[in-house]
């Protein structure tokens, strides 16, 4: 596992590559008023413009001090201010902090880091970032990304966390190797409370390959258990057929809530990632 | 159990055999190890049954290896004898008497030996006994009446070691008849050697009872009998037993610790029994060889110890003249020519006498004392050769201890009266021992000793000048001889003493005395270390005694004198096992005894060998298992490059030697070339003592007085001046040193600085003299007595003559006010210290001639009293630690002083040269203002249309 420094290096060379992300403060109208300004009128409390009295405009609008100095009505604008929360979650098993090659990037690291690169550019945009079940608030700004890389690191939740207060976009990061049933257990309370969120779905070249020949012990990382198998080469196609059906299964259920899936394999560069991860996360304000 | 060849000694372990086919079976229904391998996504996969889980096949080659371990595994424990010739058919009758040769000659084929005596008891009843009787004797011997049952006799026999001394079969066969044994069959194991004691003995033994004999197969051993050494080398004979073919031999001469210094070659003929190894080994190396060994052969007789008896002369040193300077001395040349070749002892000539050597060399004494000219004369008729070298004294006057009468002056050849050049060597004579040497062209002698004109002289003289006058001559006198060398034996006379020459001329004149040495009688030699039977050096047990010097010549070695070196007070003296033997085959058997040839007596124990094939087998089986596992560390990439780096290092460690040495020599720009050392950079690894230490830094030093916080302050005053004279001049002292006047080296300081406590201990005698010499030959000695006083009071040296009585102390005077000293680095009015207004006292420079002076006027010895160590003490932050009379201002005045004193001390009287700037610069023309007669516009103008 990477330690914080070198997980933050990281996430900042990748957050540099990946335009800065926006969104759409329309689909966020209704969440949390905050700090971030939209750069164009709306509810606030900064000033953002005058402009001419329109007809539907409501008379109790009407800049009074303004429009006294002279002929014409004025109205006075705020400049929009909006910030929605955005909430992580990052599989903490053994399974997950696991690598099939000792030169590649744990799948769990890969997801941090992706998590945390897209974390700093949404604080940066002035959303509202934290991890989910870490017990510390949502914040932005500085000390946001700072916290949510340690958190991300820590927390240890051997059970997948409630669901919050207040309503949030989650990010899950996992392996999702769990039987689908069981994901659904666990994601249903979160998807009752928001239908935006985003499932990370990492896994490991070998874990897709699934390149053993021969008599072959396999053993689950983090669990005591094993199988033995006399020839791999036979279990082979069963396997694969078993993990593209576990993966489909997997976008039903996200699409059935409304989620986004987003699936990197270790082998490809984490810019991939990066990418597909902001791309998901800017999606949320197009449907409304 | 007997079957064919074979015998068995647990047959019913074969059983196991049967087991074989269920091993098969086993081994068949067991899959190899599986690899292992993570898989986080097994999870997918839990409700999954395979289709087929039958075990690949164990490959069939592993399955072999498995079986034939299991197989050799089964019948080594069956414990079977590989014996063709044992027969079951001829038991013997009673117990079993096994002779056995364990003599230093059966070393060689001690194992083959040993296996034929474990298996004398083969093919006998269950419960024969037998009986062991060893040839070569020991205080302990073996009793042969002990009765050894048929397990037993292989551990014993497989416990015995020859011995490095020679067998005695008289002497076995008493003790035979002394445990009063009837053995009913003799199995005699020899060496198969010395027929003369051999054949007797096995008659006997044939009438005592049915006799068997193994004798080794004539592979004899081969042993050094014989050695002889000269000047130019050594030559080793080796004698064999086997003639029937050609053999060659490598011989290797050893040093104490092993090393080898040459090698040589013996070849033996068909036929021949002996075989010379020749070493051209330079004396200087001879004299380390400590042994001869012949590469590759076991046994005491294969190693020749060579004692330091045969190895070097002894001689001793006596010189006309005790001068301070001993690299100039005469007796310098003559000690680094001989130290390679011969023991030098030096000292008074009594001594010398008593200590007997096989010469004297005396350089430039004219006339001994009648007493010991008697004394000496008396050596010499014993067998002693004495050497003198002539000199301004002996051409004063000589005694009678010369080769040939001598003219009472010398001849002084070439030089600014004389209309000769001087002469070269011209020849060497027939008869003289330096025949065959040549001399250079260019050794010049410069001046000599003649012979009166003598009948004899000519037959005297063994090197002649061109001019045909004698160089050296010698006569015999009684057993002994007389050489005079005609020049000095130094470079004063002549340059001989340079050359090679003069080393190979004193080597063959010291060989002229009676030779061989050591005659002593007296004295006990006692075992220093000796050689076991396989010819390896041990320490000597219990049972080896001392030798009188006496008995060395006809001793013959046994248990109580095993070869080996013995040490004494001559030196140490060998005992070798083959000194002197015959080494011949015995071939004449008695006709009743039956002879066992090679093939007949042997047998071989399989059991071992297969056990040890089995357990083998089964770790190959291990690592092939394991590397099909995959768990076996295969070399990947960063073991490889973990191993290339080593490989590298390895290369750079063996190659940085060679790349330092072939880095030419770079002067250093400040150096001036003098000699090659100077100004490169001085390598020193590791400790270096106190005086290579001192000699590689400039430093200054100090002598305690043994009060502790005087020393403190001297320490740390020195310290001060160094710092100083670090930061503002040129001179970069290191740290300085305390010195002990008796033991330590002075030369290697350019001063040494005492600061005399109240209470000091006078140095002892010897130190002082040690100090004289020291002033003498150059160095400088800073006296403080940290006494102070006012201006009024006049200095007080009374401690330093209880101190220092005996210092060789010119006569003193205060520091003249124009004195280098006030201006050596700075200018300086006066020398402060912590007391102010205080005189320094030097050197008086007006008094003596001036080449009587020492160090071209230079004072050596500087005295003060103004406590000047304290004043430039400082801690080790760099602050100063004592008070000062005057505060910084006469702080800084004390430390100009230590400043100028240090460059007194190493320029000497070069700033002196500078009061002739101000004339210098006047001739220069630049001192117009002057009022000599020398005028820049007198000089005559050239009309060269310059500016007018």
């Amino acid at each position: 596992m990477m330690d914080l420094a070198a997980l933050r290096a990281e996430a900042e060379l990748l957050a540099r590559s990946l335009p800065g992300l926006n969104l759409k403060a329309r689909a966020a109208d209704a969440a949390h008023l905050g700090a971030a300004g939209r750069k164009r009128a709306g509810t606030g409390e900064q000033f953002w413009q005058y402009r001419h009295y329109a007809d539907e405009d409501a008379a109790q609008r009407v800049d009074w001090r303004k429009s006294a100095r002279g002929d014409e009505l004025f109205v006075r604008e705020t400049e929009l201010e909006t910030a929605r929360t955005v909430l992580f979650w990052c599989d903490q098993s053994g399974s997950f902090n696991w690598t099939g090659q000792a030169s590649r990037i744990t799948k769990a690291d890969a997801a941090r880091i992706a998590m945390l690169a897209a974390g700093l550019l949404l604080s940066k945009a002035g959303e509202r970032i934290g991890v989910l079940g870490s017990g510390r608030p949502a914040s932005f700004g500085r000390a946001a990304g700072e916290r949510l890389a340690e958190d991300l690191k820590q927390s240890s939740s051997a059970n997948f966390p409630a669901p919050p207060r207040s309503q949030a976009i989650f990010v899950i990061a996992s392996d999702f190797y769990d039987p689908i049933e069981s994901w659904r257990d666990r994601l249903a309370n979160l998807a009752a409370r928001s239908k935006e969120g985003i499932l990370i779905a990492v896994s490991d070249p070998l874990e897709e390959d699934f390149p053993w020949r021969g008599r072959t012990r396999f053993s689950r990382p983090g669990a005591q258990l094993f199988r033995i198998f006399g020839r791999a080469e036979t279990v082979r196609d069963e396997y694969l057929t078993r993990f593209d059906q576990h993966f489909a299964a997997l976008e039903q259920l996200a699409a059935s809530f409304g989620w986004q899936l987003v699936r990197h394999s270790t082998g490809n560069h984490l810019l991939k990632l990066g990418a597909d991860l902001k791309a998901a996360l800017e999606t949320f304000g197009a449907r409304l | 159990m007997m079957l064919g060849p074979f015998l068995f000694g647990a047959p019913l372990a074969l059983i196991g055999l049967i087991a074989l086919p269920v091993i098969w079976y086993i081994l068949r229904a067991t899959p190899p190890a599986p690899k292992e391998a993570d898989l986080p996504s097994l999870r997918l996969l839990d409700d999954y049954t395979a289709q087929e889980e039958e075990p690949a096949r164990t490959p069939w080659w592993i399955l072999l290896l498995r079986l034939v371990a299991a197989a050799a595994a089964i019948i080594g424990l069956s414990q079977p004898v590989y014996a063709p010739g044992a027969s079951p058919a001829s038991e013997s009758s009673g117990p079993v008497l096994v002779v056995l040769d364990n003599g230093w000659t059966s070393a060689a084929r001690w194992s083959e030996m040993r296996t034929v005596a474990a298996s004398a008891l083969d093919g006998e009843a269950r419960n024969t006994p037998a009986h062991l009787l060893l040839t070569a004797p020991r205080t302990l011997n073996v009793d042969p009446a002990e009765r050894l049952s048929k397990t037993e006799l292989p551990q014993r026999v497989n416990s015995l070691d020859p011995v490095s001394w020679d067998v005695d079969r008289a002497n076995a066969l008493e003790r035979l008849d002394a445990s009063g044994l009837q053995p009913g069959r003799i199995f005699w194991i020899t060496d198969g050697l010395t027929p003369d004691t051999a054949i007797p003995f096995a008659r006997d033994l044939a009438a005592r009872a049915p006799l068997s004999i193994y004798a080794a197969p004539p592979r004899g051993p081969v042993a050094i009998t014989g050695l002889s050494s000269d000047a130019e080398g050594a030559s080793v004979e080796l004698t064999r037993a086997a003639l029937a073919s050609d053999a060659t031999y490598f011989v290797s001469a050893l040093t104490l610790d092993g090393a080898a210094i040459g090698t040589a070659q013996a070849a033996f003929t068909e036929g021949n029994a002996t075989a010379l190894a020749g070493f051209d080994i330079p004396a200087a190396a001879l004299a380390r060889v400590a042994r001869f060994q012949i590469t590759g052969a076991d046994g005491a007789g294969a190693v020749w110890l060579w004692d330091s008896s045969a190895r070097s002369r002894r001689v001793g040193l006596v010189s006309g003249d005790a001068t301070a300077q001993p690299l100039l001395s005469d007796m310098h040349y003559v000690r680094k020519a001989l130290e390679p070749f011969a023991s030098i002892t030096e000292g008074d000539i009594v001594d010398l006498i008593a200590a007997n050597p096989d010469a004297i060399i005396m350089t430039d004494i004219g006339r001994l004392s009648p007493d010991v000219e008697a004394d000496v004369a008396a050596w010499v008729e014993k067998g002693g050769a004495l050497i003198r070298f002539a000199g301004p004294r002996m051409a004063a006057q000589s005694d009678s201890l010369v080769p040939t009468p001598l003219r009472r002056s010398s001849r002084a050849i070439g030089g600014a009266l004389t209309w000769e050049e001087p002469q070269s060597i011209g020849s060497f004579p027939d008869g003289s021992p330096f025949a065959g040497l040549s001399a250079p062209e260019d050794l010049k002698i410069r001046q000599q000793v003649l012979a009166r004109p003598d009948p004899e002289l000519a037959n005297r003289t063994w090197a002649r000048l061109t001019d045909g006058s004698p160089l050296v001559t010698a006569a015999p006198r009684g057993q002994g001889m007389l050489v005079l060398f005609h020049v000095t034996a130094g470079p004063d006379w002549s340059d001989v003493s340079y050359s090679g020459l003069f080393v190979e001329m004193l080597r063959r004149a010291i060989a002229a005395g009676r030779g061989e040495a050591v005659a002593d009688a007296e004295g006990t030699y006692s075992p220093d270390i000796v050689l076991n039977g396989y010819g390896r050096l041990v320490s000597p047990d219990s049972s080896a005694t001392p030798v009188a010097a006496a008995d060395f010549a006809d001793i013959t070695p046994s248990e109580a004198n095993p070869p080996g070196l013995y040490r004494g007070p001559a030196g140490t003296r060998a005992i070798n096992a083959g000194d002197g033997a015959t080494i011949r085959l015995m071939t004449d058997w008695p006709a009743s005894a039956r002879l066992l040839g090679d093939a007949e007596a042997r047998s071989l124990r399989l059991g071992g060998p297969l056990l040890g094939l089995a357990g083998l087998l089964l770790a190959i089986d291990l690592i092939v298992a394991l590397a099909i596992a995959g768990r076996l560390p295969l070399p990947g990439r960063a073991s490889q490059a973990v191993i290339g780096v080593l490989a590298l290092a390895s290369l750079g460690v063996i190659a940085a030697p060679s790349a330092d040495a072939q880095q030419p020599y770079r002067p250093s720009p400040y150096g001036y070339g003098i000699s090659p050392g100077y100004g490169a950079d001085i390598n020193v690894k590791g400790e270096i003592d106190k005086a290579t230490e001192a000699a590689l830094d400039m430093r200054l030093a100090y002598i305690p007085t043994g009060d502790a916080s005087v020393d403190r302050a001297t320490l740390a005053g020195l310290r001060g001046l160094s710092l100083m004279l670090y930061r503002r001049t040129s001179v970069e002292p290191a740290e300085p040193h305390e010195v002990n006047p008796e033991t330590d080296a002075l030369d290697v300081y350019p001063v040494i600085f005492i600061g005399l406590s109240d209470a000091a201990a006078p140095l002892s005698a010897d130190a002082v003299r040690r100090l004289n010499d020291y002033l003498r030959n150059g160095g400088a000695l800073f006296i403080d007595t940290r006494r102070g006083g006012d201006a009024a009071s006049t200095n007080n040296f009374a401690d330093l003559e209880r101190v220092l009585s005996g210092l060789d102390t010119p006569p003193l005077e205060p520091v003249p006010t124009d004195h280098v000293l006030t201006r050596s680095f700075y200018l300086l009015d006066g020398f402060p210290g912590r007391y102010e207004n205080r005189r320094l006292w030097i050197e008086s420079s007006g008094i003596g001639e001036k080449t009587e002076r020492r160090g071209d006027g230079v004072s050596r010895l500087i005295i003060g009293d103004a406590d000047y160590l304290a004043a430039w003490a400082v801690d080790e932050r760099g602050r100063p630690i004592y008070s000062v009379d005057g505060g910084d201002e006469q702080r800084e005045m004390a430390r100009r002083f230590g400043i100028n004193l240090i460059m007194y001390v190493l320029t000497g009287n070069y700033k002196e040269d500078q009061v002739h700037i101000p004339a210098l610069l006047e001739r220069l023309g630049q001192g117009d203002e002057g009022e000599d007669d020398f005028n820049i516009d007198d000089i005559p103008r050239i009309q060269d249309g310059g500016p007018q």
